[in-house]
């Protein structure tokens, strides 16, 4: 009996047992992705905090070239082991060594120039020229934003501050930035992540105003925060640790954390309320996605019309003329925002605008001039309005 | 030769035994893995180190491909053309060390010559870099490209090798000699995998270059409207459940419950697709899971979002998972043993479970101070499953070629011992009974109940864990 019990027993926990794992496992494989799963799932909700509007906003790309060669960027990134390699180790200028590829550090790179920075560019550049991989080939990416308030008065920003310093020098020069920066007409300077395209330009902008209010994403990495000091800032540079910074009515600064290629950790972009308009979103290389930034600006924003308006900027997308699947669902998703402009250039690369194009949506062509490449978007010294 | 025709394989005739006792031997091993783990990272893959292969892709691919040569040598061919002789007497390390080096010789040999070479440069274009170069695409890509269209095929080749073994128990050919036996199956599952290879990744390949290769595949694939991407992460997702669940069968499960059916064509067939189905239940519930934690996914956007990302990351838990199960049943002996072999399976499913939330967690947390990556879930150009297959090599490196040394050695097993094997895939210890009727439903509604409980609390977790700061 008390074997009989025992088994009985043993049966019934053997059964409890496998009866456990397979209704478990029912419950994961027929239940999961059903619709009944997702009918539970809570809406989005809105908190759409209001931060006010503007009357317009214009935008000069004073450079969106990042590079010339586009060859000549990847192939160096492939010799120094890939896109996970860190960007100051890889060789390339104001932080080459002489050493050859990827056999350089920030401390190696800085040290020959840190005394001429920021008033002898050209020097720096020039040393820097001899120590580095494809000296020729950096450009890089900075824009004018001209805010008009409500009540018509108009506010400079600069948006990142490119990469050469020839070249960037060259830029602002063309578009008169030195002369607002020397003037103190632009008002702040905000940096959108630390990518080399757009951040090591910065002795640039120093040479001309180093005292410019400055905001920095908070994921930026020890060399990059040595960089401000050894390019001669001396101001007190605005950490933005918050997702939402409104920088004036009107105009929020919007924070995303996300790692990015060559070592790089988390981006700011743009979001501008126009009064009657909607929505426009200004990004520098947008590595959180746009529709990640239009995703967070549904959710957290209120902006007039309840309208996604404009686009200007980098999106990130195809930067090297490459492609993913996941573009094309970025390429067909699109559509549901339902832009009036998309002002896009940069990262985006042609072969997305391309696509954009083919899908119909508004895309802003350039005049290909000063170097950019094509007309097939935004180019340097154009400008677009919204 | 020695090797051709034995009934029991090389792992199967010998049972590894503790050098000594304790804890000592999984200590002792797993230190000496984690340290060898290190140095070879540091030297192949870290970004930061020698070789870089972490470009993303061509480590992904060499990672993935080393893992399916040492199936290939201790599973399909059963270390042919080695001699059990020379198996049973050849010091541990020197056997790690030629099994390694062979293994790693095919696995070059397959990719450069195969698919680069011969497949790149006679059948499909996008398997050959210099193709790509000569086409236009910058070298770095052109590199890439190829090397993701190698790796996917690996992802295949990682789950239907080991199955036809496992699950099929090398059925038609289980009583070929060696190396007929595992030419053949290496032939078949090789062809079954391109076979679903040009059903679920080729269009994904396809759509890489513009325009679309409409002429050459079905492009999109004709998964997108059910997985809400064009991207084939939604193929890599099920397969590398399935990759996941056939060791899970094959270890931890010791292939129960499939193995209560006596019928061997019906019991062959309801492993291999048993597998299948559990992995899909796997699949979708990660999937399910991430959805509750992270919000609904936004077609058409990158990172946590991004359904194409959700789908990789289901593959990525899941094989987070494996290193949980493989760790449990090489270093832990298969813990626990002592009760009936459902209630061990249950109980090791909890187990490995845990181990694998912990791996997760600490990967997550830590991994970016060690591996040269960053931190964050999702970067579009790191591939959890580079490291953590990494590991998983090295473990079956030293459970299989080296027989578990230094903490283990192996020894022949009894005539009894040898029963057992026997019984593992055939097995009596479970039979049908009124009490086990009454404890399945039971157990049922319990995993029924258990599984709601957890996609109650799933947002809840969200809410209040933080795993990266």
């Amino acid at each position: 009996m008390t074997n009989e019990n025992g088994t009985s027993r043993r049966d019934f926990v053997k059964g409890l047992a496998t009866g456990a794992m397979g209704g478990t496992l029912a419950g994961m494989g027929l239940y999961s992705y059903s619709s009944a799963a997702y009918n539970r799932m809570p809406k989005v909700a809105r908190s759409g905090q209001e931060f006010g509007a503007i009357r317009s906003l214009k935008v000069t790309s004073i450079s969106e070239t990042s590079w010339f060669n586009n060859a000549h960027l990847v192939g160096d990134i492939k010799a120094a082991g890939g896109l996970l390699v860190n960007q100051y180790t890889i060789g390339w200028p104001p932080f080459g060594n002489g050493k050859g590829i990827a056999k350089t550090n920030y401390e190696e790179g800085i040290a020959p120039i840190k005394k001429m920075l920021p008033n002898d560019l050209e020097a720096a550049w020039a040393q820097q020229t001899k120590n580095s991989i494809h000296p020729e080939n950096p450009g890089g990416y900075s824009c004018l934003l001209e805010v008009e308030d409500l009540d018509g008065s108009k506010h400079k920003y600069l948006l990142d501050v490119g990469w050469s310093y020839d070249w960037m020098d060259q830029s602002f020069k063309r578009e008169g930035i030195d002369q607002m920066l020397k003037a103190n007409d632009i008002e702040e300077l905000i940096i959108t992540h630390e990518h080399f395209d757009h951040y090591w330009g910065f002795p640039v902008a120093m040479k001309y105003n180093n005292k410019i209010p400055l905001y920095v994403h908070n994921g930026f990495y020890k060399e990059g925060m040595q960089y401000l000091k050894d390019s001669g800032y001396k101001g007190d540079p605005k950490i933005v640790d918050k997702e939402l910074t409104l920088i004036r009515p009107g105009m929020m600064l919007m924070k995303f954390d996300v790692p990015i290629i060559t070592r790089v950790f988390g981006e700011t972009s743009l979001a501008f309320n126009v009064k009657d308009k909607g929505l426009v979103l200004v990004s520098g290389c947008n590595h959180q996605g746009i529709l990640q930034m239009t995703s967070t600006a549904f959710k957290k924003l209120k902006y007039d019309n309840d309208r996604f308006y404009g686009i200007y900027g980098g999106l990130h997308i195809s930067p090297f003329e490459d492609w993913d699947p996941k573009y094309d669902d970025l390429v067909f998703a699109l559509k549901k925002w339902n832009f009036a402009r998309v002002g896009c250039n940069h990262c985006t690369g042609h072969l997305t605008a391309r696509k954009f194009v083919e899908q119909g949506y508004p895309v802003v062509r350039g005049t290909a001039r000063f170097r950019s490449s094509s007309p097939d978007y935004l180019g340097n010294g154009d400008t677009i309005t919204f | 030769m020695e090797a051709d025709n034995r009934e029991v394989s090389y792992l199967e005739s010998r049972k590894l035994v503790k050098r000594w006792g304790g804890p000592w031997p999984a200590i002792v091993n797993t230190l000496m893995i984690f340290a060898i783990f290190y140095a070879s990272w540091w030297v192949f893959q870290d970004p930061r180190g020698i070789m870089r292969m972490y470009t993303p892709y061509v480590g992904y691919m060499v990672c993935r491909w080393l893992l399916i040569m040492l199936i290939w040598v201790a599973y399909i061919f059963d270390f042919w053309p080695f001699k059990r002789s020379w198996l049973n007497k050849t010091h541990p390390v020197v056997k790690g060390l030629i099994l390694t080096a062979i293994s790693v010789g095919i696995m070059e040999i397959l990719i450069e010559g195969f698919f680069k070479g011969f497949l790149g440069n006679l059948g499909i274009a996008y398997f050959s870099p210099d193709r790509l170069i000569s086409m236009g695409v910058t070298d770095f890509y052109a590199e890439e490209y190829a090397s993701e269209a190698i790796m996917m095929f690996a992802a295949i080749a990682s789950w239907l090798s080991p199955s036809w073994v496992v699950a099929c128990e090398n059925a038609p050919w289980q009583k070929l000699n060696q190396p007929s036996r595992g030419i053949t199956v290496m032939v078949v599952t090789f062809f079954l995998s391109m076979i679903v290879y040009f059903v679920t990744m080729h269009s994904h390949m396809a759509i890489l270059f513009y325009p679309w290769q409409k002429y050459a595949a079905i492009t999109p694939t004709w998964s997108t409207d059910f997985a809400n991407t064009v991207s084939g992460n939604f193929h890599i997702a099920w397969i590398m459940s399935g990759t996941v669940v056939v060791w899970v069968y094959e270890s931890i499960w010791e292939r129960y419950p499939f193995n209560l059916i006596k019928t061997d064509w019906l019991r062959r067939t309801a492993s291999f697709f048993g597998i299948i189905a559990v992995a899909l239940c796997v699949c979708f519930f990660i999937y399910y899971a991430e959805d509750l934690m992270w919000g609904l996914t936004v077609r058409g956007t990158r990172r946590e979002a991004a359904p194409d990302w959700r789908w990789l990351h289901v593959g990525e838990t899941a094989i987070f998972w494996l290193v949980g199960v493989l760790y449990l049943a090489f270093f832990c002996g298969n813990w626990p043993t002592k009760f009936s072999r459902p209630v061990n399976v249950f109980l090791r499913t909890v187990v490995s479970l845990g181990i694998g939330i912990v791996v997760y967690v600490l990967y997550y947390r830590y991994a970016h101070l060690f591996l040269g990556t960053q931190k964050g879930f999702s970067h579009p150009q790191q591939f959890p499953m580079i490291p953590t297959i990494w590991l998983i090599n090295l473990f079956l490196i030293n459970m299989w070629f080296m027989d578990g040394w230094p903490g283990w050695k192996a020894v022949p097993k009894t005539a009894e011992e040898l029963d057992r094997v026997h019984e593992e895939v055939v097995a009596h210890d479970v039979s049908w009974t009124p009490n086990l009727a009454k404890g399945l439903a039971v157990g049922a509604t319990a995993g029924v109940a258990f599984y709601f409980g957890v996609v109650t609390i799933l947002p809840w977790i969200a809410q209040n864990v933080q795993i990266i700061k």
